[in-house]
């Protein structure tokens, strides 16, 4: 049973600076979201987790191998896409992707066959004789998404994989990801909820370098039970307004803004509403 | 094993299949040309003496294979010693850090990668040496173990040799690329020098040229019945070409220790990575450079004040382009590592107190090769960066931010040899004054073009590392600020020059606007 244990880990990156502090959690098999504000410490973490970077203090374990001291344990069984990568440009697809499997320790014919059917599920199968540099976004980050899933890893690191992707392509990422959940972990990141409550089987919320709350989706949910409602305000009044509640979401309507907010105590006119996974985010980040 | 060329297959790609790789071999194709003159040509590579040899095999493949090893292990170096660092700037290096390949491993792919980049030149001036045999040979017939020969002892164990030193460098000083260019440069100008006093020392002289170059000698000796004065001369010199005398030169037999040594170079140069490799940051790098742009994000998560857009004030419009000089100014002073800086004042204190023709002749040169970074980018960084969309797209991108850049350049230039000019003004010296804004443009405006030909500062580097060792040789031709004595006529053509190039620039600009 697959295993990744994090304990007391902090990053820091100048005095009085850090990543992430005194960092503790347990992932088991599954997808887990990590949620959290941009500068939360997201990339941070599943950079060490990835090997890439050594933690200041704390360890990392893999089914109880110490992957500080030992990350050719965890790189063997690793696929990761970073959040800002890069590739080589004067390479296509299939050339930058054979040499990422060759880093990999993978190759061989099948490895052929993994890489075409790769690119084809990732819809790149008609740009991959091109050079990456005349890639869009988009493309450059299926390829990056690609290279991830190269060696049949065990543990499967997406640092904000559905940027630049665009809606069409974010559901055929999800339906990819979540066919491999079975037998390993899968720990996606992003600052949009949308991008992971559909797949996550746990989500685990950050801010400014620690975790706040780590459970499944009802669980998360949980938090926020009549704690959300919707009333509709004059447009004048929303700035006043936004500095009292949290405000999850506004719509236009007869002139006047319908408003979905949080509250602790419900009130005059408010129309108690069912609470998601984007309400919880918003009310746990913002809580002081 | 497999995979493991896949990755240096892939690398090796990834350096060739460029534009400005193509300019580097038609570049290199163009040297070879010259290695082994024309017979009615006005200069000579290598000469022993009044003597060279007939033309045969021989004197073709030992000639070539020699300029070979010692001029490409030269600019070579420069060539090949990114490969670490490119993975780090095309940020390809995070990806790597997290697979199970071995710092080993990979460094040794970075190794034999740089090695076909130098091979692929060394093929080129292989098939050149070829070619100017059949053009010029003295009726002899071709004998191709002549040329194989030399090529395999001497050439390729030195740009292995090259090949290990650059990731060395990059492993070691990879931050300080200034520090490697400087570093190398004593390292080979040691090597060069340090000339093995008996035969058995001939092993350790990793250019291989220095072995041949005795033997040529040696035969000189014999013929002259002289000892002196039978120095080999090496390099382009220009009219010593009268009364040339011949003799006949066979190849030689390399001494089986010479041989072994051969060997033993490339064992060693693994050996060498294999001891160094732990010492590979693995990309972990980034933190420290990060630091400075990544100003911690300011939490602004507090109550943000909505902004109206059409209640936001609305600028002036302002098409000066004094204010685009200055930011490009500013951008050029703070390119770089702020300890160049340190230098730079250090060469400004020289220009100002040292003798008034060193001050000219060789500080000024260097203080502003200096620079060569700030140069080398003028016209590609914004590609580079890719920020040149917006560049292409801002308003009049070629009469206002090409020329406040190129203006800015030529300011900062002048700037540094300010000391300089203010002592020839005191002097009334004007010409000196002239030739010293002459030399400030034709630099700028010579990156400027090079850059856009080749897409690229690689090849503006390269050739300004050259001229510079030439001035530092006092080479006339090479003279573009007036630090030697010339006829009116060189800068008459150098002003030429100079509006050629700028005229072919700003052609260029506009047509890669017009794209
Ligand atoms: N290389 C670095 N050097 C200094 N500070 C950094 C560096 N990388 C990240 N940080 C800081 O660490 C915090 C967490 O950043 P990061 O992990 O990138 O957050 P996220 O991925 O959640 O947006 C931020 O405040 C950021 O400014
Ligand atoms: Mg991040």
């Amino acid at each position: 049973m697959i295993h990744l244990e994090i304990q007391n880990v902090s990053k820091r990156y100048a005095r009085n600076k850090y990543g992430i502090k005194d960092f503790t959690m347990q992932i088991e098999k599954g997808i887990l979201g990590l949620l959290g504000p941009n500068g939360a410490g997201k990339s941070t973490l599943l950079k060490m987790i990835a090997t890439v970077h050594k933690p200041s203090s704390g360890i990392i374990s893999l089914n109880k191998n110490n992957i500080v001291q030992d990350p050719n344990y965890m790189r063997k069984q690793l696929g990761f896409l970073p959040q800002d990568f890069g590739v080589y440009p004067n390479l296509n697809a299939f050339e930058f992707l054979r040499y990422m499997g060759a880093m990999k320790g993978v190759g061989g014919p099948p490895l052929h066959e993994r890489i075409n059917q790769l690119l084809e599920g990732l819809n790149l199968m008609e740009a991959a004789k091109k050079p990456i540099g005349s890639y869009s976004g988009g493309m450059k980050q299926r390829v990056g998404i690609a290279q991830a899933l190269l060696n049949n890893p065990k543990i499967i690191i997406f640092d904000e994989p559905t940027v630049g992707l665009d809606p069409e392509e974010r559901v055929r990422f999800r339906n990819l990801i979540s066919d491999l959940a079975n037998d390993c972990i899968v720990i996606l990141s992003s600052h949009i909820v949308s991008d992971i409550d559909t797949i996550a089987d746990k989500v685990a919320i950050m801010k400014n370098g620690s975790l706040i709350s780590y459970g499944n989706q009802d669980q998360m949910v949980q938090n926020v039970t009549n704690r959300v409602f919707e009333t509709s305000i004059e447009k004048e009044h929303l700035s006043s307004f936004k500095f009292q509640h949290t405000v999850v979401s506004t719509m236009r309507k007869d002139g006047k803004l319908l408003v979905r907010f949080i509250a602790d105590q419900p009130m005059e006119n408010a129309i108690n509403q069912k609470p998601n996974l984007e309400d919880a985010y918003l009310y746990l980040t913002k809580k002081k | 094993m497999k995979p493991f060329l896949t990755i240096i297959k892939s690398d090796y790609l990834q350096r060739t299949r460029s534009y400005s790789f193509l300019i580097t071999l038609c570049a290199s194709l163009a040297i070879a040309y010259t290695f082994v003159p024309e017979p009615n040509a006005s200069y000579s590579t290598i000469r022993i003496a009044d003597h060279v040899g007939y033309y045969n095999s021989a004197w073709f493949g030992y000639v070539t294979a020699i300029m070979t090893s010692i001029f490409l292990s030269l600019i070579g170096f420069y060539l090949v010693n990114s490969g670490i660092k490119k993975d780090i700037e095309t940020k390809v290096g995070q990806i790597v850090a997290a697979t199970p390949i071995s710092n080993f491993k990979y460094l040794c792919a970075k190794v034999l990668s740089n090695f076909l980049v130098l091979l692929s030149i060394v093929l080129i001036v292989f098939v050149m040496s070829l070619v100017l045999f059949m053009l010029y040979n003295d009726g002899y017939p071709l004998e191709l173990v002549q040329f194989i020969k030399p090529y395999t002892f001497i050439t390729l164990p030195a740009m292995f040799f090259i090949a290990v030193i650059a990731v060395v460098f990059e492993v070691f000083l990879g931050k300080f690329s200034i520090l490697q260019n400087i570093g190398f440069f004593f390292l080979y100008t040691t090597l060069m020098v340090s000339t093995p006093s008996n035969e058995s020392y001939f092993s350790l002289d990793v250019f291989g040229s220095k072995i041949v170059m005795h033997q040529l000698e040696g035969q000189v000796r014999v013929l002259t019945k002289k000892d002196k004065s039978t120095d080999l001369s090496i390099g382009y010199v220009i009219g010593n070409t009268n009364d040339t005398k011949r003799f006949l030169f066979k190849g030689m037999d390399f001494p089986r220790s010479f041989i072994m040594s051969r060997f033993l170079l490339f064992a060693i140069g693994i050996g060498f990575i294999t001891l160094i490799s732990p010492f590979f940051h693995r990309f972990n790098v980034k933190e420290r450079n990060a630091k400075k742009k990544l100003t911690p994000s300011i939490q602004t998560q507090l109550i943000t004040p909505e902004i109206r857009l059409t209640k936001l004030p609305i600028p002036q419009i302002n098409y000066s382009v004094w204010p685009i000089f200055k930011t490009e100014f500013k951008l050029l002073v703070r390119k770089g590592k702020r300890w160049v800086w340190f230098f730079n004042l250090i060469g400004m204190l020289l220009l100002a107190l040292l003798p008034l023709k060193i001050a000219h002749q060789m500080v000024l040169p260097i203080l502003w090769f200096l620079q060569v970074g700030r140069l080398s980018d003028l016209t590609t960084k914004e590609a580079a960066n890719r920020v040149h969309y917006f560049v292409f797209s801002s308003y009049k991108p070629l009469s206002r931010l090409f020329v406040s850049k190129v203006f800015a350049a030529i300011m900062l230039m002048i700037c540094l040899a300010l000391p300089l000019i203010i002592r020839q003004g005191l002097l009334a010296n004007v010409c000196a004054i002239i030739t010293i804004l002459l030399g400030s443009i034709f630099i700028v405006v010579f990156a400027v073009f090079l850059g856009m030909v080749s897409k690229g500062k690689k090849l503006f580097e390269v050739l300004f590392f050259m001229i510079t060792y030439a001035n530092m040789n006092s080479i006339p031709f090479a003279d573009y600020f007036g630090g030697l004595e010339h006829q009116t006529s060189y800068f008459t053509g150098l002003l030429i020059l100079v509006m050629v190039l700028g005229g072919l620039s700003v052609f260029l600009r506009t047509y890669e606007l017009k794209k």
